[in-house]
């Protein structure tokens, strides 16, 4: 059996000291997977991301328990330029791009710890090549792209970091159904083309399931659900609850979601 | 105005401008206010006082090395002080440049006591008055002054365009995360944007030296700089060198028409309309007032 | 007496036990201070009270309400000033010099705060370092004008015969007046409106939105600070009678920054004992000048200046919450440790 890429065990995490908002997560990223990490605000998926990423100083936030362990080695705790340096790579859910640089700018930026000149060349290419909007705009000041566009920018500089580990918070947030499709499409093939791994946190279940291999559900803190995307998105209990597409008598609690056959319990049972 | 006034304008300008290049590199880059501003420019000056005492017979010399001296300065007020604030509140990193300085004014004091020192004659150079149009004279040194602050500025727009560094540094002044995500190292750039900001203020420091000598209460004119940093808006080039243009007119103005007395607060009135009119500056992002 | 109920038992000032105990001592320790000390310890005293009302507007205005100021050397000057102006214009005694004094500082106040109406922390400190430089260029002026080029002398104020101007006299003087500005600030502490400025500087946004008038309590703030130095101003003017507009700096106003920093934010027993540091420390300076060769000990208001920014980063650096944050450090290790031991 290989061996996870990220291994997040028994995660706490806790705001100011005090308020807890992980409560003993638990998850497996298997190398060149994409993940999905889905749940309702408050859930606890950017607290997770930022964990992993390094970012957990933000708020006043910090690690109280359990580890993260990326190819073998523990990195929680770590500052964000050190995870970057391991080729953990984040795409935030907001401010994610430099606003008053220029798109051309923006790729420029990244830093070349984990990519020579020649390498970093070469994943530009690729990225006006998954992109070709963005090679039209490279002149354009990043603060006046529209949405889509900059969560390509934001997409293509967090690959030109020659990342092994892409975190993306909220692809889809905000943007047109249009633009969503064609960016989850886009980092189906980045996945494919670069072999890197992904770990999607989305609100969109129906969104992040189209590409995932596997997901889990967090709610409250903690891991609620997890299994194989196909039996995850075969759920449309899923959807409705998460979508809000449910209606009277549809509408499902998440406990009925929980007693569905075929959907896995984090300790194994079903 | 007549034309001699306008000179005096456009040199005074050139002061202010060079100085508050050096508030803006740090606040632009670090979101951090320097108040020490006006006593490292005045340190930079004393380094040519010393400088000058050990290579009197090699000018050049002396100027380059007090140069460098100025440069290293910043890189190390950062790396022993400024860096345990990156990241806290910006409040206190402010309160921490007043305390430094007043460390730095009582030091100099103490290595060079209150005596006056003029450079310019320690090289035997007599800073002669330059006609630069008829009837219209300015000292060589505030020449020189107005011509360096030009090639500065132009530097600086260049680097922070178009080189690496330059793009890292005006991106961790938009971003301090996403650039820590993107590799761009923090403390790096910080310590790099002090760097330049002392090294300006030293080569402002350098200048005044040589026109019209050096004593402690020099750093008053780099908090009278301030007001032209903040009117052009803390974190632009081009404002700052707008901001002093304005501050510099308005001086020179009241001085003559009004009262020589008001030198010394008028560049606070041009502070109060602004802050009352447009805080953020003319050429300022609007975002940096609610972030403070 | 009857036990009072827990809401007034929070309200009143003397509530507990413990503490009249530790009030009544205090009040014999510093009655008793003038009777025992020498002339040049009373002067200190004496300048340790002048300070601590000053300290303690501050630490209303920015320790409590969060409202950043570095007005203070402008507001004593203007207080001082006044005090200068009215003796020598019209000879005017002390009672009407004073709330003369009060009301000019509580128009400043108004004016210093209105700039928080719209600004916030650096802006708002950049804006009252502003009004620092006018405030002194007015005093400069009238000096300039009147050719006073050595300042104002002041008489010291006399009431039917008797004139003010003895130590001890001076020393209960200053002892009431900083006592009334002590239980001022105690008890705005403690009302609806230091609840309100409280809740100012956590977030004022918030403090908008849950009803509060943010703008009246912000030049409430402002107006009350700004009286309170302004009087502490024109006792200044009278304990040393004399004014002059150079011992009006900014260097005056850090130092008043500092009282607050090093006593503890948001402490009124921090704005004392800052007030008592920063007024013994340039003795204490001068006092280690004495060792020094002779080269340094020629420069030593320098000295002063070098070791007084040098304390105040460390400070900063290391102990942000002041002298009362170690005073609280020490006391928990004390009781930590009797703790355990009695276990």
């Amino acid at each position: 059996m290989t061996a996870p890429l990220l291994a997040v065990d028994a995660l706490q995490v806790a705001y100011h000291r005090v308020a807890v908002a992980l409560h003993g997560v638990s998850l497996r990223v298997m190398p060149q997977t994409i993940v999905a990490l889905l749940g309702n605000n408050g859930a606890g998926k950017t607290t997770t991301l930022r964990a992993i990423s390094g970012f957990i100083g933000l708020d006043d936030a910090r690690v109280v328990a359990g580890s993260i362990r990326f190819a073998g080695r523990r990195i929680d705790g770590e500052p964000p330029h050190a995870t970057a340096a391991r080729g953990i790579v984040l795409v935030p859910e907001r401010d994610k791009v430099f606003p008053n640089l220029t798109v051309a700018e923006n790729l420029a930026v990244a830093s070349s710890a984990r990519a020579g000149a020649a390498v970093r060349r070469d994943l530009e290419a690729l990225v006006f090549q998954f992109f070709p909007a963005l090679a039209q705009l490279r002149p354009r000041l990043a603060g006046l792209l529209s949405g889509g566009e900059r969560q390509m920018l934001a997409l293509g500089s967090a690959i030109v970091c020659n990342p092994e580990l892409l975190l993306v918070d909220e692809l889809s947030l905000g943007l047109a159904p249009v633009v969503v499709e064609e960016l989850t499409q886009r980092l189906s093939d980045i996945r494919r083309q670069l072999g890197i791994t992904i770990l999607l946190v989305e609100q969109n279940a129906g969104v992040a399931l189209t590409i995932a291999d596997y997901g889990y559900l967090l709610e409250s803190g903690r891991v609620a659900l997890e299994g194989e995307a196909a039996q995850l998105r075969g759920r449309r209990e899923i959807q409705q609850a998460y979508l809000g597409q449910a209606s009277g008598e549809e509408r499902r609690s998440y406990r009925a979601l929980r007693r569905a056959p075929g959907v896995e319990r984090p300790n194994g049972r079903t | 105005m007549s034309l001699q006034l306008l000179a005096n304008v456009f040199v005074l300008a050139a002061i202010y401008a060079l100085v508050s290049a050096g508030y803006v590199l740090v606040y632009r880059v670090s979101r951090v206010l320097n108040l020490a501003h006006g006593e490292l420019m005045m340190v930079g000056a004393y380094f040519l006082v010393a400088t000058t005492g050990l290579f009197a017979g090699n000018p050049l010399l002396a100027l380059l090395l007090a140069a460098m001296c100025g440069l290293v300065m910043g890189i190390v007020v950062y790396a022993v002080l400024m860096r345990w604030m990156t990241g806290e509140a910006v409040l206190a990193a402010v309160l921490i440049t007043i305390a430094l300085g007043i460390l730095l004014r009582g030091l100099t004091i103490l290595v060079w006591t209150t005596q006056q020192f003029y450079p310019a004659a320690a090289f035997g150079w007599r800073n002669p008055p330059v006609a630069i149009a008829p009837g219209v004279r300015i000292s060589a040194a505030s020449l020189a002054m107005v011509f360096l602050t030009i090639v500065v500025y132009l530097a600086l727009f260049v680097f922070l365009q178009f080189t690496r560094w330059g793009v890292r540094m005006r991106a961790a002044g938009q971003n301090p995360l996403l650039a820590e995500q993107r590799g761009i190292r923090l403390h790096g750039v910080y310590a790099f944007a002090w760097g330049l900001s002392t090294f300006t203020a030293s080569l402002a420091g350098m200048l005044l030296a040589l026109d019209s000598g050096v004593e402690s209460t020099m750093a008053t004119i780099g908090l009278k700089a301030f007001p032209a940093a903040l009117v052009g808006g803390l974190d632009s080039l081009l404002g700052a060198a707008v901001g002093a243009l304005i501050v510099a007119a308005a001086e020179i103005a009241a001085i003559e028409y009004v009262d020589p007395l008001l030198s010394d607060v008028v560049p606070f009135l041009v502070l109060l309309i602004i802050l009352a009119i447009r805080p953020w500056g003319l050429f300022g992002s609007r975002e940096q007032l609610d972030r403070v | 007496m009857k036990d009072p109920s827990p809401y007034a038992r929070e309200l009143a000032l003397f509530g507990t036990r413990t503490r009249r105990i530790r009030l009544a001592g205090a009040a014999v320790v510093l009655l008793a201070l003038p009777f025992v000390a020498t002339p040049f310890l009373l002067d200190l005293a004496n300048q340790v009270l002048l300070a601590s009302i000053g300290a303690l507007a501050l630490m209303l205005l920015t320790g409590f309400a969060g409202l950043i100021s570095l007005g203070s050397a402008g507001l004593l000057a203007a207080g001082a000033y006044t005090v200068g102006v009215l003796v020598r214009e019209i000879g005017a005694p002390f009672w009407v010099t004073l709330p003369a004094a009060s009301a000019i500082g509580a128009c400043l106040g108004l004016v210093f705060g209105l700039p928080s109406l719209r600004l916030r922390g650096l802006y708002l400190a950049i804006s009252t370092l502003g009004l620092h430089f006018v405030v002194i260029y007015l005093g400069g002026e009238y000096e300039a004008r009147e050719t006073l080029s050595t300042g104002i002398m002041i008489d010291s104020p006399s009431l039917g015969g008797w004139t003010l101007s003895s130590g001890r006299a001076w020393y209960f003087v200053l002892l009431a007046f900083a006592a009334l500005a002590l239980l001022i600030s105690v008890n705005l502490q403690r009302t609806r409106t230091g609840r309100a400025w409280r809740a100012l500087r956590e977030r004022d946004v918030v403090a908008g939105a849950l009803g509060i008038d943010v703008q009246r309590f912000k030049l409430m703030a402002f107006v009350v600070s700004a009286t309170m130095t302004a009087v502490a101003g024109a006792l200044f003017a009278y304990f040393r009678n004399f004014v002059s507009i150079d011992a009006f700096s900014l260097y005056l106003t850090v130092q008043y920054v500092a009282m607050i920093i090093i006593g503890g934010m948001g402490s009124l027993a921090g704005a004392v004992l800052g007030a008592g540091f920063v007024i013994l420390f340039p003795y204490v300076i001068e006092a280690i000048a004495g060792y020094l060769p002779e080269r340094f000990g020629n420069t030593v208001f320098a000295l002063d200046y070098a070791a007084f920014g040098a304390v105040m980063i460390l400070f900063l650096l290391l102990e942000p919450a002041g002298l009362i944050g170690i005073w609280h450090r020490v006391k928990n290790a004390v009781v930590a440790r009797r703790g355990a031991s009695a276990s």
